[in-house]
């Protein structure tokens, strides 16, 4: 479903975050991209949504490359959750979770903020399964509590059944509770549709507890890469060691939550 | 701030003992030339504007005021505006010779009928003085008439500036979009957007409806134009302004999901930026209320015209009249205007 070939990115300011990556990624799946801050886990993420465009190599989504010309195609396919939820604070919850289907109507109908009944009943089924309820659909969703807004920002990447979601760090500032409630909805929501899952996380421990699959990243490059029990806690452990100049030069001195 | 306050930057500094740490003064002898040039300026401009001149008269006026002095410039100035302003004039009388196809039997409401003595003067060339012919001449008398005129007035001053504002926000609005970096779609947009709204707001109103009185003739026209072309100057800066400082996150978000640039800006920025547009919009409406009765002077519309016939002929009683009607619609608007904007954005 999303397939890098020799991604390489490297940023003007001469930072490498990505090194030749190579990685398949099938239908369906829900994979883990684990490393800590400054590995390319965000950057891989958003090499998908064309968020960034890569120097050499390719990525490519349901069998199309991404490039500039296909960019908006590959956008009608790839939904993404953001770290910071990056939900519009002062719109109404309801307006946020249609915001994810602005792809799919006129600017006209954009700019009335007129979103067709069946984007609507959409948006309340989902909202329903992600556990909110009638209550919150105009209240400001910055008058949510964090989980809650997490849970909108899911609501809002599956409207359009995209066919991938891309979560970059969804739970980093959410308690250990929290994460674990999100990270099984959006597990159950894509599990009940099919979609491919590509999430980033730094926390070993969720990811051993959701993954299908776990993809460890260090400085740019995949330093191990299986299911959940095939990646030994030595390479796990490695993601998180001092040793060799990591991308920022920056390496926690202990993975969080342990 | 000058650079001495601001904290040394780390880095370049080598590692001593704290005794040895290089400590800098709050201010030294750069900043204290420049406070001292500053200072010398302000002095040739004070004496230019005639600061001393201003010191000295109020002085005396606060002198007279505590009997320490008999007369002040100041004083009597203010006296003779203050002894013909009040009673204010709400009253309006006109002679029934000058209106057309007078109605004894239908007069309007509460007016009444009144003779009063007529003197008037005129040059007696043969004589070689003034002579005065004293005559009696009916009047119809509305007790609140001038006052009905005053606010009728005062109303049109307030539609000028109602439309002026709405020109200004049609205007302003495109120029916003096209003068944000990032949503402007080409550089050239940016920097004529940009331009075109510095002259907008350079020009004073007072500047402008000069012109466009020739333009569009005597009448609240030329006022309404000469009030957009300045406020929209105004939206076109702070609303772009906006834009760019607004949170990129959301927009991004947006951008993700495959909504093109105008639907991001609708969803993502506009929410945001939303709350200041009504508080800009809000000051500009006041502001042009208050700017619609100076325009008027040069006959662009509204009470101003009134106003400056009334203060040529030193009716000093009409024109507290109309201040009073300015004063009262300007607090009235704002209190209107604020309860608006809690309903808006749910302050």
């Amino acid at each position: 479903m999303v397939r890098w070939r020799d991604a390489t990115k490297t940023f003007p300011d001469g930072t490498v975050a990505l090194r030749a990556v190579t990685l398949d990624v099938p239908k369906g799946q829900f994979c883990v991209i684990l490393g800590s801050s400054g590995a390319g886990k965000t950057t891989l993420l958003r090499t998908v949504n064309g968020l960034v465009t890569l120097n050499a190599g390719s990525v490519e989504v349901d069998g199309t490359t991404v490039t500039p010309r296909t960019l908006g195609e590959a956008r009608q396919k790839v939904a993404m959750v953001h770290q910071s939820f990056g939900l519009v604070g002062r719109a109404t919850v309801l307006e946020n979770v249609l915001d994810g289907a602005l792809s799919r109507i006129s600017t006209f109908r954009a700019m009335l903020g007129l979103f067709p009944e069946r984007h609507r009943r959409k948006a309340c089924a989902l909202m329903q399964d992600l556990g909110l309820d009638e209550g919150h659909l105009y209240r400001r969703a910055s008058a949510l509590s964090g989980g809650q807004q997490q849970r909108v920002a899911i609501a809002r990447a599956f409207i359009l059944d995209p066919a991938v979601v891309l979560a970059d760090e969804p739970v980093a500032s959410l308690d250990m509770t929290m994460s674990q409630t999100i990270l099984g909805l959006l597990r159950d929501t894509s599990a009940r549709r099919g979609t491919t899952v590509l999430c980033s996380l730094h926390q070993v421990d969720l990811a051993k507890q959701f993954a299908d699959r776990i993809v460890a990243m260090r400085a740019g490059g995949v330093i191990a890469d299986g299911a959940p029990g095939d990646v030994d806690d030595a390479a796990l452990g490695r993601i998180y060691s001092q040793d060799e100049s990591g991308g920022n030069g920056t390496v926690p001195l202990s993975s969080p939550l342990q | 701030m000058s650079q001495a306050a601001q904290p040394q930057q780390s880095g370049a500094v080598p590692h001593r003992p704290a005794q040895q740490w290089v400590l800098r003064q709050p201010f030294g002898k750069r900043e204290i030339a420049a406070l001292l040039m500053v200072s010398v300026l302000l002095g040739a401009s004070a004496r230019h504007i005639q600061i001393p001149n201003l010191v000295l008269l109020t002085t005396e006026w606060v002198a007279a005021g505590l009997g320490l002095k008999k007369t002040s410039q100041i004083g009597k100035g203010l006296g003779r505006f203050a002894s013909g302003a009040f009673p204010m004039v709400i009253a309006q009388a006109t002679p029934v010779s000058r209106i057309e196809g007078f109605d004894r039997a239908n007069l309007p409401l509460f007016a009444h009928i009144e003779e009063r003595e007529t003197r008037t003067s005129r040059y007696d060339t043969e004589q070689n003085r003034m002579v005065e012919t004293v005559g009696r001449e009916e009047f119809v008398v509305e007790p609140f008439g001038y006052l009905v005129y005053v606010f009728g007035k005062m109303l049109e001053s307030l539609e000028m500036a109602l439309w002026g504002t709405i020109l200004a926000l049609a205007a302003g609005l495109p120029l916003a979009y096209l003068g944000a970096r990032g949503y402007a779609p080409h550089r050239i947009f940016y920097l004529f957007s940009r331009l075109l709204s510095s002259f907008m707001r350079a020009v004073p109103e007072l500047v402008s409806s000069l012109v466009l009185v020739l333009a569009f003739g005597f009448g609240p026209m030329a006022g309404v134009v000469a009030l957009g072309f300045h406020s929209a100057g105004f939206f076109g800066k702070f609303f772009a302004d906006d834009v760019e400082n607004a949170d990129r996150a959301s927009q991004e978000a947006l951008l993700a999901v495959g909504a093109n640039r105008l639907k991001v800006f609708r969803h993502a920025v506009l929410p945001q930026v939303l709350p200041q547009y009504i508080a800009y919009t809000q000051y500009i409406l006041e502001r042009n209320v208050r700017m619609a009765t100076v325009i008027g002077i040069v006959g662009a519309g509204g009470i101003g015209i009134e106003l400056k016939g009334r203060f040529d002929m030193f009716d000093f009683g009409h024109v507290s009249t109309i201040i009073f009607a300015i004063f009262l619609t300007v607090l009235l608007l704002e209190r209107l205007t604020q309860g608006v904007r809690g309903r808006l954005i749910g302050v």
